[in-house]
């Protein structure tokens, strides 16, 4: 028997089952699919609008919100360590920042998007008053840099100068005769310094003294450091523009978060952040990519197992503890039928926040919908409507969890994270007085 | 003030108007069309696309029967390009009686539209996930027509006999001096330029609107209901014939399989406003259990969109139920010259899609008689730009396009993967329109039609809108947000299974990666 099973792979997921193991728990990551990971822009934000453009994240959580939203189960001091340890495990060559300021990052509109944590590939992109020039590629479909500098030249830097941007086109072809190629397409290219040298070749001569350079999010996939070569190569300041998914940022984040996972079960001694002496307890960990659940078993108040689809036969797993990461809507574990009924896809958990009128017919409109999902406890245990907790081992975390509009809001990943984190501490801490109490007899 | 010199001006932009204006200026008449949106968004662009086989209406108005199977003909000849042969199927299904079905080939005889009853046996073989219950089935001549490829075809062909095609103008004034219509004024929507149109006819094609356009010209009380029913498209052809519940038509009898969605229609309720079609709840509930009676398990697939649509239908207590002299059934004409003393002005409602080329040569017809010229119709004949090679569009033309056009593999740009818009295609549209939003191109190329309803190619399509001279960044990124919100009055309704999921995921890409509501709003309103 394993100490938890979690089940997903997103953040939230991934965030619980590291805290575990690194809290020397055994742990079962179970998931469906690739997280969700890849899916978003690559950064870790914390909260950017309420609807007001919030300026310290990690403040903000706590004006912010009612009893209905995830953070208010939180404190900033909460934020800040979750921000400090999400960077610290993923690196300074991928994570940056300390959550208490908001980036403000142009996307590939032209929109200048808050975010707490950003990639250091993209902070030059903040405008500072500096000249900008953005890069298009005629290959890349999803990246329009025209478009993108003339609405950036309807904003104002921070002195409330208007922002100055240009565009420039290059084709650089990354597989012989393609025109379609997608942005991990070039992603992957970029990964080799002779196509990064062929890049700075096509841009170096259109460049202007003091010119900040905007690229789209696809400089290298496996090699973190391609923006930093390809700056100093053109002697520019460089930085990516987040476009829609695929996801290169998000890839990034994503398989270092895997990665990490994965060598922690094999190797716990091997990775900085999962201590030696969790050793024997990481290494009975195991991350089941492609398995489907689609059942549990329950006893009295608690889950004892829960049942994966694998090749040939449903797998079995047992556990002491479970953490359900599953995501939102977007990831199918909330759904709703042809006859309007919203359900939680898994354990058929109660829903808060369903209403006759979830749908709002303004597509600018709030969607109440989207705010449909579980109300949990301070320890994250799903809630009943009449407040208990409806299996005293299960948790939640992530988008799973109702109350919060994340995109709006840009508040998916702060909450991923915290009631990830929340998930496994208190999953170790009750663990902790079991064993007290066990002492005591 | 802009002025246009003309014999004959048509408004109302949709099949009707659109098949006047063609066959006006193939009679060598100078001929403006003044439509106040894009061509085929009113009810024309907002039906189930059933090119009807007349089999329909061969208990209920054999006449209406005999000039759908006429009119399906010489559609497929002279518009190849905007219909698929589907063929259809009338069907018995479990819960249906055989009453209907018993009579139903002799109705089928007497009315000249080819019928064959078919095998149970046959039946399955063509459509597999017919209701196993199934009693009976009909085969008929049944299509599929895309009613903005229909529209766009007509009016092309009137443009190459010298037409001129106003979109986006908005009648505000119809002159007549002496009791003779002498000029109609419009409103330039996108420039807010005024427009004088001389002429000597005035064809009031508008629809629903029809009341309003005649009161314009001082002829009141003309009462037109508008009829509305709505659609709702699922993510994937359940069936390749067009499905007909052999009953006395109902709502939700029809199941039509178009491009590569199919279309379940129709209810039918009075609107008060044309411009208002709510999609109630009760009616979507009620497509869904009809599409479960002919297909089961109808429920469990994916809804990508619902639309209404409104019939016009005139009530006229001043014209006389005796002068039936230009009326084809279902169609009617109201002449304000004997109605108000208004000479050179006529208003024509109702009608079907498939008979519009029929409709727009009775009323011509009309007009000449009234002008006292006699020139031969010859619409029939002569086939549309774009349909020249009388080629009928199948499913997979545009796979077959992108192939053959391409050397490589990847050598054009998807920009559209749902619906397979290159890059190329696209431009070719935005060209060709003189000012254009993003869903006069959808209309013209289905873009964001299919299951991501946007969520992927959108913002492309604004990238490269933006590219274009004339669009700069505050109109290309309005022309985006109004894209979604437009997709989106035909997704709320309809939004369960799937397309929940695959709407969050879009919700994602515009409010949170891209965060598309923060850019600046614009000064002026983008039409």
């Amino acid at each position: 028997m394993r100490d938890v099973v979690v089940i997903g792979a997103g953040l939230a997921g991934l965030t619980a089952a590291t805290r575990l193991m690194q809290q020397g728990k055994s742990v079962a990551l179970v998931s469906k699919g690739i997280g969700g990971i890849q899916l978003g822009q690559g950064t870790i934000d914390f909260l950017g609008y309420t609807p007001d453009l919030i300026h310290d994240p990690i403040e903000g959580i706590n004006q912010t919100v009612d009893d209905s939203h995830p953070y208010f189960h939180f404190s900033a001091d909460d934020a800040a360590s979750a921000a400090e340890w999400i960077r610290d495990l993923m690196g300074n060559d991928l994570l940056v920042g300390d959550g208490h300021k908001n980036y403000r990052l142009p996307t590939a509109l032209g929109s200048l998007r808050p975010t707490a944590l950003p990639q250091p590939s993209m902070v030059f992109g903040e405008p500072s008053g500096r000249k900008i020039v953005l890069v298009g590629f005629d290959r890349l479909k999803d990246f329009y840099p025209d478009l993108a500098a003339e609405n950036l030249r309807r904003q104002t830097n921070p002195d409330g100068t208007p922002i100055k941007a240009r565009a420039i086109h290059v084709d650089l072809e990354v597989r012989e005769g393609e025109v379609d190629s997608s942005a991990v397409q070039f992603a992957r290219a970029l990964d080799s310094p002779d196509v990064q040298e062929e890049l700075c070749r096509l841009v170096k001569p259109h460049l202007l003294d003091g010119e900040v350079v905007g690229f789209p999010a696809v400089l290298g996939l496996a090699d973190t450091n391609a923006w930093k070569r390809i700056s100093q190569r053109l002697d520019h300041d460089v930085f990516e523009v987040v476009i829609q998914p695929p996801s290169v940022p998000g890839m990034r984040l994503n398989e270092r978060f895997t990665r990490l996972v994965k060598s922690g079960m094999k190797d716990p001694g091997a990775i900085h952040s999962i201590p030696d002496e969790t050793g024997v307890l990481a290494s009975r960990s195991r991350f089941i990519l492609g398995g489907h659940v689609i059942g549990f078993d329950t006893d009295d108040d608690r889950v004892t197992s829960v049942t994966v689809a694998s090749a040939g036969h449903p797998t079995t797993i047992q556990a002491k503890e479970f953490v359900l990461a599953t995501g939102g809507f977007e990831a199918g574990s909330l759904a709703m039928d042809s006859h309007g009924t919203v359900s939680e896809t898994l354990f058929d958990l109660p829903l808060h926040g369903v209403t006759d009128e979830m749908i709002n017919g303004d597509y600018w409109g709030e969607q109440p919908l989207f705010r449909v999902g579980l109300k949990v406890d301070e320890q994250m245990r799903p809630l009943d409507t009449t407040g208990q907790a409806v299996y005293s081992n299960l948790r939640a975390a992530g988008g799973l969890i109702g109350g919060a509009n994340r995109w709006r809001e840009k508040s998916g990943d702060g909450i991923a994270l915290l009631t990830g984190l929340r998930a496994a501490d208190s999953i170790v801490s009750a663990g902790a007085i079991d064993s007290e109490e066990g002492s005591k007899k | 003030m802009k002025t246009i010199d003309a014999d004959v001006v048509v408004i109302g932009g949709g099949s009707t108007g659109a098949g006047v204006v063609r066959d006006a200026a193939m009679r060598g008449y100078k001929t403006v069309l003044i439509e106040r949106a894009d061509l085929a968004q009113g009810t024309s662009g907002r039906f189930h696309g059933l090119l009807h086989s007349g089999g329909r209406y061969v208990v209920s108005d054999p006449e209406s029967a005999t000039e759908c199977a006429e009119e399906n003909v010489i559609l497929k000849r002279i518009q190849a390009d905007a219909i698929e042969a589907t063929g259809g199927l009338f069907v018995t299904t479990s819960a249906d009686s055989e009453d209907f079905a018993d009579g139903y080939e002799e109705a089928c005889v007497n009315a000249r539209v080819p019928v064959e009853e078919i095998s149970l046996r046959e039946a399955f073989k063509r459509e597999p996930l017919l209701d196993p219950g199934l009693k009976r089935a009909f085969a008929v001549e049944d299509g599929t027509v895309d009613g903005w490829k229909l529209v766009w075809g007509a009016a092309r062909s009137a443009e190459l006999y010298g037409a001129t095609i106003l979109t986006y103008h908005s009648v505000t004034k119809i002159d007549h001096k002496d009791g003779q219509v002498s000029a109609v004024y419009c409103l330039d929507r996108r420039t807010g330029e005024t427009v004088r149109v001389g002429c000597s006819f005035v064809l009031s094609c508008a629809g629903p609107w029809g009341g309003e356009i005649a009161a314009m010209a001082g002829c009141h009380d003309v009462e037109v209901v508008p009829g509305a029913g709505i659609m709702i498209a699922m993510n994937h052809r359940l069936t390749q014939s067009v499905l007909n519940r052999c009953i006395y038509p109902a709502d939700g009898d029809i199941l039509v399989p178009a491009h590569p969605v199919c279309i379940i229609g129709t209810t039918d309720h009075k609107a008060g406003n044309a411009d208002i079609l709510p999609i109630p709840q009760d009616q979507v509930q009620q497509m869904l259990d009809a599409g479960e009676e002919m297909i089961p398990g109808f429920r469990k697939s994916r809804a990508i969109h619902a639309w209404a649509g409104a019939r016009p239908l005139v009530k006229d207590s001043r014209v006389s139920a005796e002068d039936t002299r230009h009326m084809a059934r279902g169609m009617q004409i109201i002449d304000h010259k004997e109605r108000d003393g208004v000479s050179g002005f006529l208003t024509i409602a109702g009608g079907k899609l498939t008979t519009y080329r029929l409709m727009a040569e009775r009323i011509v017809d009309a007009m000449c008689e009234q002008m006292g010229d006699k020139r031969e119709c010859r619409t029939a004949d002569e086939a549309v730009p774009g349909s020249t090679d009388h080629r009928l569009y199948t499913l997979d033309r545009r796979l077959n396009q992108v192939e053959t056009e391409t050397e490589a593999p990847s050598g054009q740009q998807i920009i559209c993967e749902c619906e397979l818009v290159t890059r190329k295609k696209l431009l070719e549209v935005m060209d060709g329109l003189t000012d254009f939003n993003l869903d006069d191109v959808r209309r013209q190329v289905r873009l964001g039609m299919g299951p991501c309803q946007g969520g992927f190619c959108s913002s492309r399509a604004a990238g490269i809108a933006h590219e274009l001279e004339n669009v700069d960044a505050e109109r290309a990124s309005e022309l985006l947000r109004n894209f979604l919100k437009n997709r989106w009055i035909g997704l709320w309704p309809i939004l369960y299974g799937q397309q929940v999921r695959q709407t969050a995921l879009d919700s994602w890409i515009f409010l949170g990666t891209l965060d598309l509501e923060h850019l600046p709003e614009p000064a002026t309103e983008v039409i």
